[in-house]
């Protein structure tokens, strides 16, 4: 149970406080301020106990967000409500700096008030809450109007109300993947996930079911004891999810024992699931580091990086950083494709490039020279890291089906227009050197 | 002094990156700014671009700037070495504010830097030699010390050196003199550093001051001659009015910082002999307490803090000198004026002063007058620490005539004192109260007190002590006994109570059981109510005090062993407990009355040593006991109280079972060591002697089962000559057996145990000891086995044979043992010497020197002497050779040779037909490594044979 909220700017000030529980003080937001904002070691765990309180924060640019309770709470639950309610603030107000906070802390204190019920958390979603809480100041609802949000609100179905309509009836389904490695510089992957989520936007009138399908292997393995063992030799494949959190309108009931996702979604944008895989997965870009030390004052830096997917597509918005030793006095960068400049204020070279096809390799090379240090300090040869954007799912994850049923209007599945879009993102994607 | 500020130095970007770095939103952005700059400020230090004068000084003060922002800064040495050799200021300054902050002492440029200093150090300008000064004080390194001891002295002393490099240069030579104390050579130019104080500039004394205050207390010697120099300084400081020194006087103080530092200087040296100077600081010291009646100058804080510190100086040197009674007394109303002050700081100064003072015959009696000042201090007070002063100061003024009622205030005052000085309070009431007590029922009632009020701040040393002090005094037992009792008889009791009660009770139950209120079965069922509620080392010492109950009141020794042998105690999870139950019932149960009596007799009273508590407490303060330690030294002489009594030795007999009181606390050594060591014989069977390890590289030059004799014999003979001195031990082993040996003699007939241990898997067959006589020993000493030998050992056993023994008359040698065993089917044969030699049968006499020299007269024939001088094979030890003598059998009296180191002991050989007196002299001689040993004897041979058995172990 969250006993309260805190938010500060970057000096450490308090922009918004908010205190459900009487067993948190007001001294709750200085002590995490002195013992964590202001404290002298960057403090790195965003959990900090201090005095029998336990302090949850997260930073979103300058702005940090801190959760306080004194009971055993489950911090995961917490910092997911955090997460929510970066959510719901930025779709209110956009992006969250100190200037927008100040300017709406009218409705900030609003919604704190509806998310949180004595510490507990409530609903989180942005198209519920914006049906009655609203930017643009009191407006008189007619009391039939708030008694269908309360009914909506309170009802079995909370995420959606009745008698949608729209003239096209559309959905949008995005599968959006962030690719995590490790790899040594021998090119051996010392570890590499995928964390995914499906995001769906729907305009669909009614209340209509809908039935999700890929090409997960549970899935497929039931579906095909029931016919045949086709889809292993079919050249099908399929994927092995390690975990996946739905959305609360998938009925849970449903997936356990039928492995199928049916739900009736919410208006406008929501993630459908999250998901994590750890096999297979195919590593959109090698990157082929050779540092050499030619004097005592002087090495050289050779990077590759290979692309590694059809050559039919374009990866975007590559940048690969390559750190450079502490005592560098100059750097003199060479590279075919795209620009690379050595920028000081980070200790790399930043090397970008606006786009890449598939099955491609491209060199940069730096010289590096050094200045003699009073002590011979080991540099401790960070990695080289990367950052791109390909069209493609690195898991393999694969739409299979989307089914629209609405049986009381009159429009059926194939009257729908579906879209689907695979991004896949670099999250931390590190080779050694 | 130059300006940096002047136009042309004013380093612009070192201005626009501070402001730049204190803009910064956030932690990211500063050390991204500062990583920037890091990398340009590298490649502006590439090697191939010469950099101006001033571009280098902008970028070394912009690294300093980044050290101190807390960033690591491992390049940039090379230049700011190289700012050192220019001839601007401003850089030089620079160069040498990086040198000191950042280079290491052991970097590789250290060299280029002295140097550089050395050229710094021998320019005509002041400014530079004060920079490199500086410098060289700052980073203070032994090397720095090594490079310029000889430097730096003689700038101090050169006739031409301005003021302020003279001023450096003492402050300089302070530092490296602090570093390497020893590398310096201080008589040479001792004279003139001296003259120092008579320098013109006041700067100059002043450091110069702290200078020799320094040397003076690493040589006195050389430097005695400052006292009458300072002296006279100080004088002229005191006497001058406050206009005389315009820019030394600090809030119309003059100099107080020059006077505080003199008047530390003459502390260090005693009250000069010279009428004159003494008269003149006598003087000065009468301004300065005549200067504090004045009224203020100024309102302002400064004023009077820089007024009190010379005087809390002054009186310190008062206290110092301490032959002046009159300053001493009006030192102390002074202090007594500063007690009722406002400012807390005063209070403390003033109550610590006067602790000291308490110390001083002279002043003791003026600081008395104040204690009810202090007791109110005590009280009200707010500050803790002032609180802890006052206890100490009451602690120092406390004699016989006020002892009473200051401890009655302390203890008053330990129900609310701070936790932080309980246990130190406690101990000092615990002495107080042994110290002045003058009526035993008072300091029995007062410790007990103190149990009541903080029972955990009472350490173990401080109820050791009541018991000890308890036990030595008659008069003072039945009394404890009764309080005690009274006072185990609240609720709720400390455990240390119950250890008091415990153990008097024990002791002295018997003295208050008439009464019907404590009879024996109630003393007993208030101690067993608090039972359960004790530690372990409690119960254990309760257990004690119910044996002794059931020595002392015979009519409870069934509900007493129902007690012991209770479940509870019997099967106790701890070890101690269970041992003492069990040994205590089976102790209670099968010996008579008398012997129980015996076992469980009174506690001897306790030889008199330093009280344990005032060691404890030199061990927390050694500070503060200074003072009482000086008042000790006058109780010694002044009259009696309690531990006069306790001196007076009530004819302690030298038993060595009288248990340390200290010992009480750890469970071993209980205070039924009597009894113990009485089990221990009762159980002696049981018991496996215990035999020393013989030495490693005796064991190492043994070979297999078969064993060569000459190696195994010169061994055993080794083994053998130690038995000279002692009674039990190895006499043998090799791989296969183990023979110890423990022997006791009475006058003219002794036991000899032998125990031989198998010390291989197999048995030893066949198995015969004997022993046997040459024919020198036929009739004179007679041999007796107990029982048969045994003829077999199990593997790993140990047998044991006992052999008795009767002298007869006068012999030589000894008996042989001969050992015969079979093992893996080869027979082995040993023949050992018995450790029965005439000396065991020597018994010490004790007998005044005039006996002794009587004696010895007597003895004067030639043939009755025997003296031998021989080379000391061990180093030259009194205390050694004492034990040695005492092991042989001799006694050794004290206070009979002039000499300390000389020896003198005797002893009488008793054999069945007659005893032969026997006179020792030992005379060593330290420088040549010889001893001079005489032995007298009525019989001639047993003086040759006495000294030859010596000769070889001294």
């Amino acid at each position: 149970m969250i006993g309260g909220l805190f938010l500060y700017n970057h000096k450490g000030e308090v922009l918004i406080s908010r205190i459900y529980r009487d067993d948190i003080g007001r001294n709750a937001c200085d002590a995490f301020r002195v013992n964590v904002i202001h404290a002298r070691q960057h403090v790195r765990s965003p959990v900090t106990n201090i005095a029998r309180t336990s302090f949850f924060h997260t930073k979103r640019g300058n702005i940090w967000l801190c959760a306080v309770t004194k009971q055993n709470v489950n911090a995961v639950m917490v910092f997911e409500f955090l997460m929510k309610m970066i959510e719901v603030m930025q779709s209110y107000f956009g992006k969250i700096n100190e200037e927008n906070i100040k300017n709406n802390f009218v409705l900030i204190y609003e919604l704190l008030d509806e998310v949180l019920d004595f510490g507990y958390p409530q609903k989180t979603d942005t198209g519920i809450l914006k049906t009655f809480i609203t930017q643009q100041g009191i407006k008189t609802q007619t009391k039939e109007e708030t008694t269908q949000i309360t009914s909506q609100v309170t009802g079995q179905i909370g995420w959606r109300r009745e008698g949608i309509k729209y003239r096209r009836n559309e959905l949008f389904l995005d599968v959006l993947e962030s690719v995590n490695l490790l790899m040594s510089p021998q090119g051996q992957v010392l570890s590499a996930h995928v964390a995914g989520r499906v995001v769906m936007k729907s305009f669909l009138s009614g209340m209509p079911e809908c039935k999700f399908g890929m090409n997960d292997k549970l899935v497929l393995d039931k579906g095909n004891k029931a016919t045949d063992d086709l889809s292993k030799n079919s050249g099908k494949p399929s994927i092995a999810i390690d975990d996946c959190t739905f959305h609360q309108c998938v009925k849970l009931s449903k997936f356990e024992s039928e492995r199928s996702i049916s739900f009736i979604p919410a208006d406008g944008e929501f993630e459908l699931m999250r998901y994590r895989t750890t096999k297979d997965i195919s590593l959109p870009f090698r990157v082929i580091p050779l540092v050499r030390d030619i004097a005592r004052s002087k090495m050289e830096v050779k990077v590759v990086v290979k692309s590694n997917f059809k050559p039919t597509l374009l990866a975007q918005k590559i940048e690969i950083r390559i750190p450079t030793p502490l005592n560098t006095s100059g750097v003199q960068v060479l590279c075919m494709k795209g620009k690379a400049k050595y920028k000081a204020s980070e200790n790399a070279i930043v090397w970008k490039m606006k786009r890449m096809a598939g099955m491609k390799e491209s060199q940069i090379s730096a010289e590096i020279e050094l200045l003699p240090t009073a002590e011979k300090k080991k540099w401790s040869r960070p990695p080289i890291s990367m950052n791109f954007e390909v069209p493609f799912a690195p898991s393999g994850l694969k739409v299979r089906y989307l089914k629209v049923f609405e049986p009381k209007l009159n429009y059926n599945d194939h009257d729908v227009i579906k879209w689907v879009r695979y991004i896949g993102k670099s999250g931390l994607y590190e080779t050694r050197c | 002094m130059p300006t940096v500020s002047s136009r042309g130095d004013a380093m612009r970007g070192l201005a626009v990156f501070i402001s730049d770095i204190r803009n910064c939103k956030s932690k990211e952005a500063e050390s991204k700014r500062i990583n920037k700059e890091l990398a340009n400020i590298r490649s502006k230090f590439k090697g191939d671009k010469t950099l101006d004068g001033y571009s280098k000084k902008k970028y070394v003060c912009k690294l300093l700037f980044i050290f101190l922002l807390g960033h690591d800064i491992d390049f940039g040495h090379m230049e700011a070495v190289n700012l050192l050799s220019s001839n601007k200021y401003t850089e030089k300054q620079i160069g040498y504010l990086f040198i000191s902050v950042l280079v290491s002492s052991n970097s590789d440029l250290m060299k280029l830097i002295i140097q550089n200093i050395k050229n710094d150090i021998s320019s005509p300008k002041p400014v530079h030699v004060n920079l490199a000064l500086h410098c060289i004080a700052n980073i203070g390194s032994a090397e720095m010390s090594e490079a310029f001891g000889q430097e730096v002295p003689k700038l101090l002393v050169s006739a031409h050196a301005s003021e302020s490099v003279k001023q450096s240069a003492a402050l300089c030579l302070l530092r490296l003199i602090r570093t390497l104390p020893d590398a310096m050579t201080y008589a040479e130019w001792a004279s003139r550093v001296i003259h120092l104080l008579n320098d013109q500039h006041m700067g100059v004394v002043t450091s110069a001051a702290s200078l020799i205050h320094t040397l003076s207390q690493l040589s006195p010697g050389d430097y005695k001659g400052c006292v009458s120099l300072a002296v006279s300084r100080l004088s002229r400081i005191v006497t001058s009015t406050y206009t005389d020194l315009q820019d030394y006087t600090y809030y119309f103080v003059p100099a107080p910082w020059l006077s505080v530092k003199l008047l530390r200087l003459l502390q260090c040296y005693p009250v000069p002999e010279e009428p004159a100077v003494r008269g003149r600081l006598v003087e000065c010291l009468e301004t300065i307490l005549n200067k504090c009646q004045e009224p203020p100058k100024s309102k302002k804080v400064q004023h009077s803090n820089s007024k009190n510190a010379v005087l809390f100086e002054a009186i310190n040197l008062i206290i110092h000198i301490d032959s002046e009674p009159n300053l001493l007394v009006r030192a102390c109303n002074q202090l007594g004026q500063f007690l009722q002050h406002r400012e807390t700081n005063l209070r403390y100064l003033a109550l610590e002063s006067m602790c000291l003072l308490a110390g001083s015959e002279f002043s003791a009696d003026a600081v008395k007058k104040h204690r009810e000042t202090v007791i109110n201090a005590l009280k009200t007070e707010r500050d803790v620490s002032v609180r802890q002063r006052a206890v100490d100061l009451l602690y120092a003024m406390c004699d016989k005539t006020n002892s009473e009622e200051i401890v009655a205030e302390m203890l008053a005052y330990l129900k609310k004192a701070d936790y932080a000085i309980r246990e130190e309070m406690v101990l000092k009431v615990a002495i107080l109260s042994e110290k002045y007590a003058s009526d035993y029922t008072w300091y029995v009632d007062t410790i007990l007190q103190l149990i009541r009020v903080a029972g955990d701040y009472v350490s173990e040393e401080v109820w050791h002590r009541v018991i000890q002090i308890v036990i030595n005094r008659d008069d003072a037992q039945g009394y404890a006994a009764k309080t005690v009792f009274e006072n185990l008889q609240a609720p709720a009791c400390h455990e240390n109570m119950v250890k008091v009660g415990g153990y008097i009770l024990g002791e002295f139950g018997n003295l208050i059981a008439g009464d019907e209120r404590s009879s024996p079965l109630v003393q007993f069922n208030l101690l067993h109510s608090k039972f359960h509620l004790c530690t372990p080392s409690t119960r254990a010492l309760l257990l004690s005090t119910y044996i002794k109950f059931i020595n002392l009141f015979p009519e409870i020794k069934q509900t007493i062993q129902n007690v012991l042998q209770n479940d509870n105690q019997l099967r106790n999870a701890d070890v101690e407990l269970q041992q003492r139950a069990l040994e205590y019932s089976q102790l209670s149960s099968i010996t008579s009355q008398d012997v129980l009596a015996t076992v469980l007799e009174e506690m001897p009273p306790f030889p008199e040593r330093e009280s344990s508590i005032l060691a404890k407490l030199k061990k927390k303060k050694p500070a503060s006991v200074q003072a009482i330690e000086k008042e000790e030294e006058k109780m010694k002489k002044s009259p009696p109280s309690i531990e006069n009594h306790v001196n007076v030795p009530k004819e302690v007999p030298a038993n060595t079972n009288s248990v340390d009181l200290l010992g009480l606390s750890t469970p071993p050594a209980t205070p039924q060591q009597s009894t113990n060591s009485l089990l221990v014989d009762v159980f002696g069977s049981v018991d496996q002697p215990v035999a020393p390890k013989p030495e490693s590289n005796i064991s190492k030059s043994e070979t297999a089962g078969s064993v060569d004799p000459e190696a195994a014999q010169n061994k055993s003979n080794l083994l053998f000559s130690r038995f000279l001195f002692k009674n039990s031990g190895v006499l043998f082993e090799n791989n296969l057996i183990q023979v110890g040996v423990k022997c006791e003699f009475k006058e003219h007939t002794g036991r000899v145990g032998l125990f031989f241990g198998n010390k291989t898997g197999n048995q030893l067959q066949n198995f015969s000891a004997s022993v046997s006589m040459g024919a020198d020993l036929q009739g004179k000493v007679n041999i007796a086995p107990q029982k048969e030998a045994p003829t077999q050992i199990d593997g790993g056993a140990q047998v044991q044979h006992f052999v008795n023994l009767e002298c007869i008359t006068f012999f030589s040698g000894s008996p042989n043992l001969q050992l015969r065993y079979q093992h893996a089917s080869t027979p082995q044969q040993v023949t050992l010497k018995l450790p029965v030699i005439i000396n065991k049968f020597m018994e010490g006499t004790n007998m005044p020197a005039a006996d002794f020299f009587n004696r010895w007269k007597q003895l004067g024939q030639p043939v009755q002497e025997t003296q031998k001088i021989f080379q000391a094979n061990h180093p030259i030890d009194t205390e050694a050779a004492k034990t040695k003598l005492t092991g042989f059998g001799m006694s050794v009296l004290i206070n009979v040779d002039p000499n300390p180191d000389n020896l003198v002991g005797s002893g009488i050989v008793k054999t069945k037909t007659s005893q032969i007196g026997c006179l020792l002299r030992l005379e060593p001689n330290k420088e040549a490594k010889m001893y001079r040993l005489t032995v007298r004897s009525s019989v001639g041979e047993v003086a040759a044979l006495l000294c030859t058995m010596l000769e070889e172990h001294f």
